[in-house]
């Protein structure tokens, strides 16, 4: 590690001494659950394993067998370790075997998420039919979080410890093996699995399985046979187990052989079996192998094959029959969603064309648009909402990239533009007619990577072109040097010259897309073109032409069309029945036309056989010394080759690029030959996350608060007018005073203030208990749990009242303060009301783990400037930063710096809804805790330099970053490696923040609910530095160069395997001094918030405006087909709506209003039989058809096919068969007339 | 004749009109002369039988081997039937040389002039509730069905026990005899393997138990919620439940005697044309309604259509890339000039089902006006699904069959599958309800009443939807599931159903005798 990397480590962890000692302080003082700070620290994967086990001595271990073998072989080493008792201080084998397995599955999900705790519920030993002992390891629902291998493996583990400890081999009975081959395919049609296996496959496995695999019941289905066998407790599909079975052992087989291999202890002979498929009785071995292989397979794109397919008919012969071209994948349309637009169709002409790069704020399944774009798509996409996409992924989170070409519309006045600046976008988009073009999409070359996705051919761009010319021999140093030069952005001339010069192939500036316009339609525009005129427009612009002229065409439907598919910008004239065409010299060159001077008088030369003497009359103002300009077709339609007349994609001609090639003087490249369909997926995030409804404080006063659950409410309120008001029983623990064996609710004793105990007890026999070891209760006597919670009275208004005084609070000091019903922790312990107080103060409430959340969708950057992050120089420096990227020391805004890995971009609403949360815990400090404020802040500049928890759903670790800017998107941008590191990528997931000492302070496992996955989403540990080599290999596939070579972009062409280009990728560096720098990128963006703030799906109203905003927008979009839209509304979200709502009514459960209670068919007598409430249907009338005047218009509307417009009929008349009397038809009024 | 092999002797039993047991047509056909002992067969087998069962074809050995030939029969002539009772349509016949005195084939058979007396004819419906349908879809609506059910129901099984309301039940002393009667609620197993039965009637819910060691334990695997239901047994000592001791189920009574036509008159009982459908079976159809032309049909006076007379549109998903007609109107137009081919004096009974565009809750109406228009060539009767025809005094109860689907899922394979059809049916006139189960796969539109109640014993029960074919008696009702005219699609290839396509099954009004033409 270098120095400067280990310097910034340590300013965090600093800073994380710092606030854990404030913590540690504030929690030996306050009443908290627990008097110190829940979240362990791990400054490792090994420490995270052992803190999210709370197993001792399991992270020494890692360490140490870390650098000499794979995690997978230190997995079982560890196994033998729990066997003999080395490691974890268990006394009975049952202990030993869970202790090994869990650590397994920790050490193979690198300690993050919460399948090693919540995904595995215990293990136990029990006794075979032969009276031999045997393991049954018990699984849960959220072991799908540790993914097939490391599942496959924690079996493996615990036969491997089953074995150690000296345990028999589990036999199966025969109904039980039957039950597994049930209940898997139960399960697969209940929830769906990624593999299935046979129901041979699974007895197969079943039957060889040395231990039993076991589980809770997930779904409420059960299976038919095999149900009530002694050694399974349910009739329900254990979903634990399934996937364990289906999606572990079966798909992994291969995998887990590699290991048992090495094991002398354990023998899975049969697994060769299993993977030759020759489990079946007889042959048939192929068939299953290969579906095995299909299954496997099934996650990647259908492209793939097809499109691997094409490139190698391309490579079978050396003259291809046509371009190279991708297939096209409708898979990102299906299920479209009303309000959500479609923006391009599968590989449709206008959609976005692929570029590849990778953007500063790019990478890690992100796409990168152009901002004038997003505003032009009405707002639809904004920075961070997710798209589905044809490829290279499936899906995509949006970042605003304005170094790559805008869109081209055509607006109603017939300019045809390219908007290349987003206010350009704003100001003319109330006058576009038409999206001809989305313009380019940046897609890196590490998407393909992580994809496996063949390369796709590229589009012909400044980075690869500027390779070609250097390559045809040009100086391009020299060019770049000169400053008159724009090598980018040359001059329509400049760029005819260096194409002539140097024999290279014309500037991608003044390349059109040729490649989308048929021979036929080249031609007619070439004919057109010669027929043409220049004109000097006398406005005095020199539109880059060295002179003001401009290219003049008759009107002409099919030119017009022909322009503008090949995206040139132009001026349509009908009613002057002209064309006017700018920069016209390069294309009048690529059309095989020539330029000749004639004088402007027309008398000097013998008039031009077209009979264009006309064009001195029509320019008066023309100085008739100036020459005119004629042009001359150099070719007929006949000199076209066979070859060219025939070469297309999808039809033969289809394609004028090789006819523009053979006529042109200079060699003219495809331009766009991939564009990528994809439409919507979620819009971006970015909220406080709160529980509904809204808690200030975990505080339970059942039902006396109402609905709001309002705790001043409930200090209020009485049953009855004897009752006395505030008095409230709810479930809470019982605490006992050691000192003064005062028994209490709460977490210090009110008498002594001493630290209270649980107060455990038999429910039986009533007897006190003490926890055993592992933590668990348990009655010897009456072998049952024991609990300390208890039904108990409480006074919430003296507790409400005390709680106010205590922190010198009024109660006008906010405006309502909300509790929960009841408790659903393990011990039911209730959090203090002061914290409540506080946080209602100032306006923030907790998720369950009495914590503070705001979450934000993911966007990863990798460099960034001052300026767009609103804080200065200075500050930056006070960070650590004090070179920009280039290694120029850093003086100014603008200048960019590599960002850090664990430094974080809060969008405004975070930073707001921070600055109020460390307001609370400022205040939490001073009034409840009696310590100094910690934060301080008086504006968000404060704020930065402050380290905040990062969080991802399903996991069980926080990660430690640092808040370095702001930015007014609706996302949070951090380095890959932070989202990576939470297990995160950025294809349109979300996570959470939140401040650092509001989680030291105020988590506590305590209040965490006592089911399955309770612990998820909890920081039962926190990483306090990032280590490349453990965080989700997802993000070593993000390529970090500055320049893709002209190698690779050939490669594209030849639709190869990413693999064989060599690029180098994040992976290359892990492990080096560079690690954690070096990110580089190719394309810059102005800034890392363009475009709308906010996706127009945020800001429209109703879903019905939503969707016609969507169907609006399909109508403008070229490469949309509105219609196809309409249709997958209809049929994807209406039809299904409609149809699921009226088969749901007509056989719908019923409930009573009153209790709640459910009623498979209405109770004969027709109110509640729990409360004789009343009881009503739960799905009505207006549910059922809310859609169907709406579809029934759009169908209409939108000209859909009469099937869809039948299907509609049909159903409306369901729908009046069933919600209208026959006999009392609603009148209309023509009834009266 | 020779008959070679299983499929030949299965194709001439059911010509005759005859299904088989497996094993009967395994021993038919490893008899030295199968030939002669199927001819034997025929003769000896008992009038009343309807499947061939391996006991007749061992008495029909047993007499084979004694007597060494077997004399020529005629087993149309037997039963009364003076028709062969199978056209193959192109083939030749395929029955004995007695039954081809009347060519059937289409090419052998010149058509006829059908001469009818319109004065002998009577057709009557009941419990047609199309334009009747007064629910609006209210909570109350749902309620009064079910209440309606118990009512009507309730009042075949009230006379049968010493019932009590269920609230009455609770309050009586333990070990008390008891009785009720009441909709099953809930059906469960308890830990130990009996089986918990929740009735309800109008005051609550009450639980029986059977033991599993009882008797009719059996008879907790037919049991469909909603179903009603007598029950009789003994409290238990808290009074919270009671053991089963009997269970009564409204049911056809065993003395039924059904009604028959004064004069020899027949009909046909089809369903599951699916006009439409890519597989819709054109040939067979054709040769269907030109038998009925011919004089081996002179007496098919009556047609009778158990629904799915189109193929329908978006009746499952992508359905349109299946279908041969996508217009839904243009199917009911191709489906009405189908129909056009038939005599123009058949009368025409026509119920929707699932497939046809009417709601899919039960009852559903008949076709609208726009539709019947469309189908007004031989202005059928179009009449709701279910509804009771009554024709020349024999009543025929015609329902599509979706319940079918449940039936078969529900219950144990020997009770209720997809090859014996007529076994699910048998279930439901057991019930007296042609869809008891609320909340799984069928529909239900509330009405003011239970149109779906089997309020009068039928003489013929007739159902479609399943696509197989299969017929039997039930306590002398006779049980009709009509095949299809659809060859298999591949949904049913997916999941292995091999469907009974271009089968007419057709009755005898006059003795019940069906006999089943074969056009495909």
């Amino acid at each position: 590690m270098r120095e400067e990397d280990e310097q910034y480590f340590q300013t965090l962890e600093s800073r994380l001494d710092e606030a854990f000692d404030v913590a540690e302080t504030a929690k030996q003082r306050g009443g908290d659950p627990k008097p110190e700070v829940e979240i362990p620290t791990a400054r490792d994967m090994a420490d995270r394993v052992e803190n999210i086990l709370g197993i001792d001595g399991v992270a020494e271990r890692v360490r140490e067998l870390e650098g000499e073998m794979s995690r997978e072989e230190a997995a079982l080493e560890l196994a033998e370790d729990f066997a003999e008792g080395r490691v974890g201080d268990y006394e009975t084998k049952a202990g030993k075997v869970e202790g090994a397995v869990r650590t397994a599955v920790a050490l193979l999900t690198e300690g993050v998420v919460a399948a090693p705790i919540e995904g595995i519920d215990k293990v136990e030993i029990l006794e075979n039919d032969d009276g031999t002992e045997f393991v049954n390891v018990y699984y849960a629902g959220p072991i799908r979080s540790a993914g097939g291998t490391a599942q496959a493996l924690s079996v493996l583990v615990a036969d491997y410890t089953r074995a150690l400890v000296g345990i028999d081999q589990f036999k199966a009975r025969d109904e039980e093996i039957e039950r597994y081959a049930e209940e898997i395919a139960l399960y697969d049609k209940e929830t769906g699995l990624q593999y299935t296996p046979k129901d041979k496959e699974t007895k197969f496995i079943a039957k060889h399985m040395p231990i039993m695999l076991d589980g809770e019941a997930t779904g409420d289905e059960e299976v038919s046979g095999f149900r009530d066998l002694e050694r399974v407790d349910t009739n329900s599909a254990r979903g634990g187990m399934c996937l364990v079975m289906a999606e572990g052992i079966a798909l992994k087989a291969p995998k887990i052989q590699r290991y048992t291999r090495n094991l002398d202890e354990v023998d899975w002979p049969w697994l060769q079996d299993l993977i030759d498929g020759t489990y079946y009785d007889d042959a048939g071995d192929e068939e299953s192998e290969d579906e095995a292989d299909d299954a496997d397979e099934e996650s990647a794109d259908d492209g793939d094959d097809a499109a691997a397919e094409d490139a190698d008919d391309g490579t079978e012969s050396d003259e291809p029959q046509g371009p190279p071209r991708v297939d096209k994948s409708k898979k990102f349309l299906r299920d479209l969603i009303a309000g959500r637009p479609v923006f391009s169709h599968p590989c449709a002409e206008g959609g976005f064309r692929l570029r590849y790069g990778r953007a500063r704020n790019h990478g890690f399944a992100t796409a990168g648009v152009h901002p004038a774009a997003m505003h032009l798509v009405d707002d639809f996409l904004a920075t961070g909402t997710q798209i589905k996409t044809e490829r290279p992924g499936k899906a995509a989170g949006v970042v605003p990239v304005d170094s790559i070409e805008g869109p081209t519309v055509k607006l109603a006045n017939g300019d045809v533009r390219r908007i290349d600046d987003p206010e350009d976008a704003l100001e003319i988009r109330n006058g576009v007619e038409k999206i001809l073009d989305l313009g380019e999409y940046l897609v890196n070359y590490g998407e393909f990577v992580e994809n496996n996705h063949p390369l796709a051919p590229a589009s012909y761009t400044y980075e690869w072109w500027v390779q070609d010319l250097e390559a045809a021999g040009a100086d391009v140093q020299a060019l770049e040097d000169d400053p008159r030069i724009d090598l980018e952005f040359p001059d329509p001339e400049e760029a005819v010259e260096w194409a002539v010069e140097y024999d290279a192939p014309l500037h991608p500036e003044y390349t059109y897309l040729w490649h989308d316009i048929s021979v036929d339609a080249f031609c007619n525009l070439a004919a057109a073109v010669a027929e043409g005129r220049i004109e000097q427009d006398g406005d005095g612009s020199v539109n880059g032409n060295g002179d003001d002229s401009i290219l003049v065409l008759e009107h002409d439907d099919a030119v017009a069309d022909a322009l503008e598919t090949i995206v040139l910008e132009h001026r349509q004239r009908e009613g002057e029945d002209r064309i006017e065409i700018d920069d016209w010299r390069p294309f009048v060159r690529t059309v095989g036309c020539e330029p000749r001077q004639a004088v402007a008088d027309g008398a000097a030369l013998e008039p031009d056989p077209d009979g264009r003497g006309e064009e001195p009359e029509r320019e008066p103002d023309t100085d008739p010394e100036e020459p005119t300009v004629e042009l001359e077709r150099t070719w007929t339609d006949d000199d076209l080759s066979e070859r060219a007349r025939t070469w297309g994609h999808e039809a033969e001609g289809d394609n004028a690029i090789e006819a523009v090639n053979e006529v042109a003087p200079f060699e003219v490249r495809e331009r766009s030959p991939t564009r990528i369909g994809n439409r919507m997926g979620r819009p971006e995030k970015s909220e406080s996350r709160d529980l509904s409804p809204a808690v200030h404080t975990l505080f339970p006063i059942g039902e006396a608060g109402g609905t709001q659950r309002n705790v001043a409410d409930a200090a209020k309120h009485a049953e009855t007018m004897q009752d006395t008001p505030g008095i409230v029983e709810v479930q809470v623990g019982r605490q006992r005073c050691p000192d003064c064996d005062t028994e209490t609710f709460k977490n210090r004793c009110p008498d002594c203030n001493a630290r209270t105990e649980p107060d455990y007890r038999c429910p039986d026999c009533d007897e006190r208990l003490e926890p055993d070891d592992a933590g668990r209760v348990e009655c010897d006597r009456c072998e049952v749990e024991g609990t300390c919670v208890e039904p108990r009275e409480i006074d919430v208004n003296e507790e409400f009242r005390s709680a106010l005084e205590s922190v010198g609070e009024r109660e006008n000091a906010f405006e309502i303060l909300k509790g929960v019903k009841g408790l659903s922790s393990t011990n039911k312990v209730p959090e203090p009301i002061e914290k409540g107080i506080l946080r209602a103060k100032h306006d923030v409430s907790t998720f369950k783990d009495g914590t503070v959340r705001y979450d934000m969708t993911d966007l990863p950057v990798t460099a960034v400037r001052a300026s767009e992050l609103d804080v200065d120089v200075g500050q930056l420096q006070a960070l650590g930063y004090d070179a920009d990227i280039h290694g120029e020391p850093l003086t100014h805004e603008d200048q960019l710096i590599e960002l850090k890995v664990q430094d974080i971009v809060l969008s405004d609403g975070a930073a707001e809804h921070m600055i109020k949360t460390a307001d609370f815990i400022d205040d939490l400090l001073e009034q409840y805790y009696g310590l100094e404020p910690f934060y301080k802040i008086d504006d968000r500049q404060d704020l930065v330099g402050e380290l905040v928890f990062g969080m991802a759903p399903h996991t069980s670790a926080a990660t430690v970053g640092r808040v370095i800017g702001f930015t007014s998107a609706a996302v949070g941008y951090a380095h890959p490696y932070f989202h990576a590191a939470k297990r995160r990528n950025c294809d349109g997931d979300e996570d959470c923040v939140m401040l650092l000492l509001d989680g030291l302070l105020n988590f506590s496992k305590s209040f965490l609910p006592d089911q399955r996955g309770g612990k998820m989403d909890a920081p039962l540990v926190m990483s306090s530095r990032i280590d490349p080599s453990e965080i989700d290999d997802e993000a070593h596939n993000m390529d970090i160069v500055r320049q893709y070579p002209r190698e690779f972009y050939e490669a594209t062409r030849e639709q190869a395997d990413p693999e064989e280009v060599d690029i180098q990728i994040a992976e290359d560096t892990l492990g080096t001094d560079g690690e954690y720098t070096g990110f580089e990128h190719t394309h810059d963006t102005t800034d890392i918030a363009m475009g709308p703030d906010l996706s127009a799906y945020k800001t429209l109203g109703s879903m019905m405006e939503k969707m016609d905003a969507q169907l609006e927008l399909s109508r403008k979009l070229e490469a949309v087909d509105e219609t196809d839209v309409a249709e997958r509304v209809i049929e994807y979200h209406f039809l299904p709506d409609l149809i699921g709502n009226l088969r749901a009514f007509s056989r719908q459960e019923t409930r009573c209003l009153d209790c709640g209670e459910k009623f498979r068919r209405m109770p004969l007598t027709g109110e509640c039989r729990e409360c004789g409430g009343q009881v009503n249907l739960t799905v009505h009338q207006g549910s059922v058809n809310k859609y169907m005047q709406t579809a029934i218009q759009v169908a209409e509307e939108y000209d859909c096919r009469d099937y869809t417009k039948q299907r509609l009929e049909v159903l409306e008349r369901s729908l009046e068969s069933i919600f209208e009397n026959d006999k009392n038809k609603q009148s209309g009024i023509e009834d009266f007339m | 004749m020779p008959l070679e092999g299983h499929a030949r002797i299965v194709s001439e039993l059911t010509s005759r009109g005859y299904n088989a047991e497996r094993e009967a047509v395994t021993q038919l056909a490893a008899a030295d002369d199968p030939d002669a002992a199927l001819e034997h067969l025929l003769d000896e087998i008992p009038d009343d039988a309807l499947v061939v069962r391996s006991e007749h074809v061992e008495a029909a050995l047993n007499a084979v081997s004694s007597s060494g030939s077997s004399p020529p029969t005629e087993s149309a002539a037997d039963r009364g039937d003076p028709t062969p009772s199978v056209s193959t349509g192109t083939d030749a016949p395929v029955s004995g040389d007695s039954a081809t005195h009347a060519p059937v084939e289409t090419e052998g058979s010149e058509p006829i002039e059908r001469t009818v007396d319109a004065d002998l004819r009577s057709l009557e419906i009941e419990g047609d509730m199309t334009g009747q349908s007064t629910g609006t879809g209210e909570y109350e609506d749902f309620v009064s069905v079910f209440r309606d059910r118990l009512e009507r129901l309730g009042s075949k099984l009230r006379g049968r026990v010493n019932h009590r309301p269920a609230s009455a039940i609770q309050d009586m002393p333990g070990g008390s005899e008891v009785a009720m009667v009441g909709l099953v609620n809930d059906i469960r197993s308890t830990a130990s393997g009996h089986w918990l039965i929740e009735l309800e009637d109008a005051t609550g819910t009450f639980p029986w138990l059977v033991m599993k060691d009882r008797d009719y334990v059996d008879l907790v695997d037919e049991l469909l919620c909603d179903e009603a239901l007598a029950m009789e047994g003994t409290l238990a000592d808290d009074s919270g439940i009671a053991f089963v001791d009997s269970m009564y189920f409204p049911d056809v009574p065993r003395t039924y005697e059904p009604s028959t036509a004064d004069r020899h008159v027949q009909a046909a009982l089809i369903s599951d044309v699916h006009v439409g459908s890519e597989e819709f079976m054109e040939d067979a159809w054709n040769r269907f309604a030109d038998w009925l032309h011919t004089e081996q049909a002179r007496n098919v006076e009556y047609l009778l259509l158990a629904g799915d007379m189109v193929e329908g549109v978006g009746v499952y998903p992508d359905q349109d890339e299946e279908l041969d007609i996508i217009d839904i109107y243009e199917q009911y137009e191709a489906f009405s000039e189908h129909l056009k081919k038939v005599p123009g004096d058949l009368e025409i009974v026509m119920i929707p089902g699932n497939h046809d565009a009417v709601r899919l809750a039960e009852p559903q109406p008949g076709f609208d006006e726009e539709l019947r228009e469309i189908m007004s060539a031989h202005d059928p009767e179009i009449v709701s699904n279910p509804s009771t025809v009554t024709v020349e005094g024999v009543s025929v109860l015609m329902y599509h069959g979706v319940s079918l689907d449940e039936v078969i899922a529900e219950l144990p394979e020997e009770k209720a599958s997809y090859d014996d059809p007529h076994k699910a049916m048998y279930q439901l006139l057991k019930k007296r309800h042609v869809a008891p189960q609320f909340g799984g796969h069928t529909r239900l539109a509330p009405e003011e009443k239970d149109y779906l109640v089997i309020d009068e014993v039928p003489d013929i029960f007739h159902t479609g939807h399943v696509h197989k074919l299969g017929f039997g008696k039930y306590h002398n009702v006779l049980a009709i599931n009509s095949g299809c005219w659809q060859a298999q699609t591949d949904f049913q290839k997916s999941v292995n159903i091999d469907p009974d396509a271009g089968y007419a099954p057709i009755v005898d009004l006059d003795t019940l005798d069906v006999t089943v033409q074969k056009f495909s």
